[in-house]
């Protein structure tokens, strides 16, 4: 046999094309052979470039190309310890949220034998999982199936104990906050997986991410002291006046620290499911409210600041002060004038309102602009309410905003603000990061001194002789102001709804400390003769407050009827007497 | 080269001249192939032999029997029962339309007791051979007629459209397009060709309106952005992409894949297999791989062209179209060059039905390779 082996040449197809068609002309028979090779090359050519462009696509994307980022680096993978978030500790140091270890269940299904025996195996260990779910997964054929999340290492132990095949554990981390509800609406919460999803936990998500579970822990303002006992007496405020809502904020005067922040109802942050929506809206930072005659203490600041009027000023509250529709009447009125003191110790809406008018819209847009209640708060929150301002600011809005109608802002704002009028006027947006010790905050200068100075013996009176009477606490020199606002409504403002609240600053020859406490819809009982209102409710409710975290604080208690302490909290307030009707002040 | 030679070479050969005859070089070449395709399996399988390593090696030994077997058997009886073949596969496909066993959402199986088959790709083999057929019982003058279109087009265009039906993209494409190889080695006239590329083209607006399903139509806006559905559609070719650009130049080394071995990538032992290969092995791994393809196609292909009858030429080269397809969709769509249809990496994806197609496509290029110096007539009755 004769062997003829490749490579193959023309000659053979033209013999075996030839061969077999005798009656093919001459020129058709070329013209095939021709096609036959063109047609043969042209194949070969094809499956040549195919292989080259393969060969240049693979090159392109395994080595030229820029390795892009992968999936698997986006979330946690099994065999790399990577998730994990830094502790967050409060002030001292004290740890509000850590991570907890776990080993999580998983099984590969296609592993399992017998996925029936598995499950009812199983489910003899962890009773609390549906035998029947666990068959199902078991007998899914997947590579990977949850079966239960973050065990107890007891747990483990048993599972590990059944010695099924296929099941599988992963570290994973999960979230822990031990001191449950306490700080729940300013540490917020993580999902499953500890993506910060709320609260510090969401505005600081990626740097804790960065810092890792072995990190630098993140240190917040907050003292949990000063804490509980915001939150111990807002819930007792709130249970005792059935109110639907309460919420409070304590901040260092001088630096802007947030010592405590509660808003209730709150929630647990270890099952941030469990409660009701609402539960987690915090009232403190997202909610606006118009907060009332609290608004009254900037009024005078910025009356007394512009040069619009003297603490020995008077004005006429004699009538209710009639524009267009409406009607500015005092709650507690004197149908007297009133000094510029007695206004805010009586919280007279007409004298307050004709102070506004003093300083001129302009005048008091500026000031509330750099009072920094014109626009959103800078706390490190997501959850930071934008004011609502008067679509119009005439001189309705001037005279309303004066008393706290017509301008909503958040009540963590308001006692930032508030703090500015009693610290020597300066205005520290407020932090819930604590500042190094010495480090002196930079603040903007918005009233004069001597004006905080004059505001601090007006807050005090208030407490002494005015509508804060029930928020005094022994010893601690407290000033402050009221502020009761009935809540708007359809239709108008509703009577029996109230936003009642109170903001203090102790101890008033020099404070170190503002609160601002609000009760949201809360109702009088019989000690209060039915009263709901801010004296009635959120002032004893301050003075409680106030009390105890004073010691926690280290605020020394005073003796309140020192000739020293009288001396500077003196007042020229008499000095209306003569001009109206006879209402002696007490 | 005399025509006495070449008569002599129409004598029957012994079994064991034929033996002597197998191109054994081809077969180690197909085993190396299939041997990249057991450690991919074993690796894809976290470092297990079972369960896919173990049953892609009994399938490939017994399709190597099953390849020798037909290498073997006279290529004549493989040109008389051409037609009978084709009827059979025509008959099994239209048995899946109407008792077919739905399986991933499609209709491709039939079940026959034994075991299960998928008509579709024994259509592969039995489309080349009917077309071969025609085609060497058609002196060249006939090929350019048209009327001498209508039959082939027939042939072909039955079991696309039952393909379609079931419905499996991949393969009617690979059909459609190893049919067309044929005809165009057969000398079919290019002007023809260029008609019925327009005449696809015309249809495709018609074809994306009434034929193709909504997940083919995801596939394709999902191949024209991937990015557009990173999660759902166009998951597979970013995981791919990512996979293949991570194993760089030299690889992460057997067995370290984390695309593939974290599960990244589904069903990473079937159509995405190059993936794990990219991953583990790295570029030098895939042109490795890309070589051992190229080399077999060469082969496969010189075969096609040193066959001295039609018949074994358009067979021959009809098989080896096939296998290059199966190469270039797969590793264009793993790579993202085309839309992801259905289409295994041949030898080394898992699956036993390709497996079986495939070297039995084989067995028939070396049953040519055998039959090389065959004289065939026009007509095969008039043969041995």
């Amino acid at each position: 046999m004769i062997q003829t082996d490749l490579p193959v040449k023309a000659r053979d197809i033209e013999a075996e094309i030839g061969s077999d068609s005798g009656i093919l002309l001459v020129g058709s028979k070329a013209q095939a052979i021709r096609i036959g090779r063109i047609r043969l090359l042209t194949v070969a050519l094809v499956f040549a470039i195919s292989f080259v462009v393969l060969a240049g696509r693979l090159i392109e994307l395994t080595v030229i190309r820029e390795p892009s980022p992968s999936l698997a680096f986006m979330s946690a993978s099994p065999t790399k310890y990577t998730a994990g978030r830094a502790d967050i500790v409060d002030r001292n140091g004290i740890l509000l949220a850590t991570n907890l270890l776990t080993a999580s269940l998983y099984a590969d299904a296609r592993v399992v034998p017998d996925a029936p025996e598995a499950a009812r195996r199983l489910v003899t260990v962890l009773p609390e999982l549906s035998p029947s779910a666990v068959q199902e997964r078991l007998a899914s054929g997947r590579s990977f199936v949850w079966l239960k999340r973050n065990l107890t290492p007891s747990q483990q132990a048993a599972v590990n104990g059944l010695g099924i095949p296929g099941l599988y554990f992963r570290d994973e981390q999960r979230r822990l906050y031990p001191q449950g509800a306490l700080d729940s609406h300013v540490l917020g919460f993580t999902d499953v997986d500890g993506n910060g999803i709320a609260g510090v936990e969401k505005y600081f998500d990626q740097e804790m991410r960065d810092r890792g579970p072995q990190g630098r822990a993140l240190q917040l303002s907050l003292d949990v002291r000063v804490q509980h006992a915001l939150r111990d007496e807002l819930m007792a405020a709130m249970v005792r006046f059935r109110a639907v809502g309460a919420a409070g904020v304590v901040l260092n005067a001088d630096t802007g620290e947030v010592l405590a922040l509660a808003s209730l109802p709150d929630f647990d942050p270890n099952h941030p499911t469990a409660a009701p929506a609402l539960a987690r809206f915090n009232r403190a930072t997202k909610g606006v409210y118009e907060l009332g005659s609290v608004f009254k203490v900037l009024t005078v600041a910025m009356a007394l600041d512009s040069g619009a009027t003297k603490l020995r000023g008077g004005y006429n509250a004699t009538e209710p002060i009639r524009v267009a529709r409406f009607t500015i009447r005092d709650s507690h009125a004197k149908k007297r004038w009133l000094s510029v003191p007695e206004i805010l110790i009586y919280s007279s809406n007409i004298g307050a309102a004709k102070m506004a008018l003093d300083v001129g819209r302009d005048g008091q847009h500026k000031y509330l602009e750099r009072f920094g209640l014109l626009s959103q708060a800078s706390l490190e929150l997501p959850e930071v309410g934008m004011p609502i301002v008067p679509a119009r600011w005439g001189e309705i809005s001037t005279m309303t905003v004066a008393y706290g109608h017509g301008l909503a802002v958040s009540p963590v704002q308001f006692a930032t603000a508030f703090a500015a009028t009693v610290n020597g006027g300066v205005l520290l947006p407020a932090t819930l990061i604590k500042r190094k010790p010495g480090a002196r905050a930079l603040g903007v200068q918005v009233i004069r001194a001597q004006t905080s100075n004059q505001l601090r013996r007006l807050l005090r009176a208030v407490v002494e002789k005015g509508t804060g009477r029930k928020a005094e606490a022994p010893g601690y020199l407290v000033g402050g102001k009221t502020g009761t606002a009935e809540k708007a409504g359809v239709g108008g403002y509703l009577r029996n709804a109230l936003i009642s609240s109170f903001v203090a600053a102790f101890p008033m020859t020099a404070p170190k400390y503002v609160l601002y406490l609000l009760l949201d819809e809360p109702q009088g009982d019989e000690e209060t003769h039915g009263y709901a209102t801010a004296g009635w409710t959120a002032a004893p409710l301050t003075g409680r407050v106030v009390s105890r975290i004073a010691p926690i604080l280290g605020v020394r208690p005073v003796d309140d009827g020192g000739a020293l302490i009288q001396r500077a909290m003196a007042l020229p307030l008499a000095s209306m007497q003569g001009r109206g009707q006879d209402v002696a002040v007490n | 080269m005399s025509l006495g030679g070449q008569m002599s070479r129409q004598v029957d050969l012994t079994l064991l001249q034929k033996l002597a005859q197998i191109n054994w070089l081809l077969i180690l070449l197909i085993s190396l192939i299939a041997g990249v395709g057991f450690a991919m399996l074993y690796s894809a399988a976290n470092g297990q032999i079972h369960p896919w390593a173990s049953r892609q090696m009994i399938r490939f030994a017994v399709g190597l029997g099953l390849m020798l077997l037909i290498a073997l058997i006279d290529i004549r009886a493989w040109l008389r029962h051409a037609y009978l073949i084709y009827a059979a596969a025509l008959l099994l496909l239209m048995a899946v339309e109407v008792m077919g066993v739905v399986g991933m959402g499609a209709r491709r199986w039939v079940d026959l007791g034994l075991f299960q088959l998928q008509p579709s790709e024994v259509m592969k083999i039995a489309l080349v051979l009917a077309l071969s057929r025609f085609y060497h019982g058609l002196p060249l003058e006939e090929v350019g007629r048209i009327r001498w279109l209508v039959v082939p087009i027939v042939l072909i265009l039955i079991p696309v459209a039952l393909v379609m039906r079931q419905p499996d993209l991949g393969t009617a494409i690979l059909l459609l397009a190893t049919a067309t190889a044929i005809m165009l080695l057969a000398g079919v006239r290019l002007w023809k060709f260029a008609v019925a590329l327009g005449a696809v083209l015309l249809a495709i607006p018609l074809a994306w309106r009434f034929m193709l399903h909504g997940y083919q139509k995801e596939r394709v806006l999902t191949y024209l952005n991937p990015e557009r559905d990173p999660l759902g559609a166009g998951y597979h070719i970013m995981q791919s992409k990512i996979a293949l650009g991570s194993g760089g130049l030299f690889g992460k080394g057997f067995m370290q894949g984390t695309q593939s071995h974290l599960a990244f990538l589904p069903e990473r032992q079937t159509d995405f297999i190059f993936t794990m290969l990219a991953e583990e092995f790295g570029l030098i791994g895939c042109l490795g791989l890309l070589s051992l393809y190229m080399l077999v196609i060469a082969y496969g292909y010189a075969i096609a062209v040193r066959s001295r009858s039609q018949f074994g030429r358009l067979l021959a080269a009809g098989v080896i179209s096939t296998f290059f397809l199966y190469v270039f969709i797969n590793m264009a769509m793993v790579m993202g060059l085309i839309p992801v249809v259905g289409v295994p990496l041949p030898l080394v994806s898992y699956g036993g039905t390709s497996m079986m197609s495939l070297l039995i496509g084989f067995g028939l290029i070396l049953s040519v390779y055998v039959h090389r110096d065959l004289i065939i007539s026009r007509r095969p009755s008039y043969a041995g």
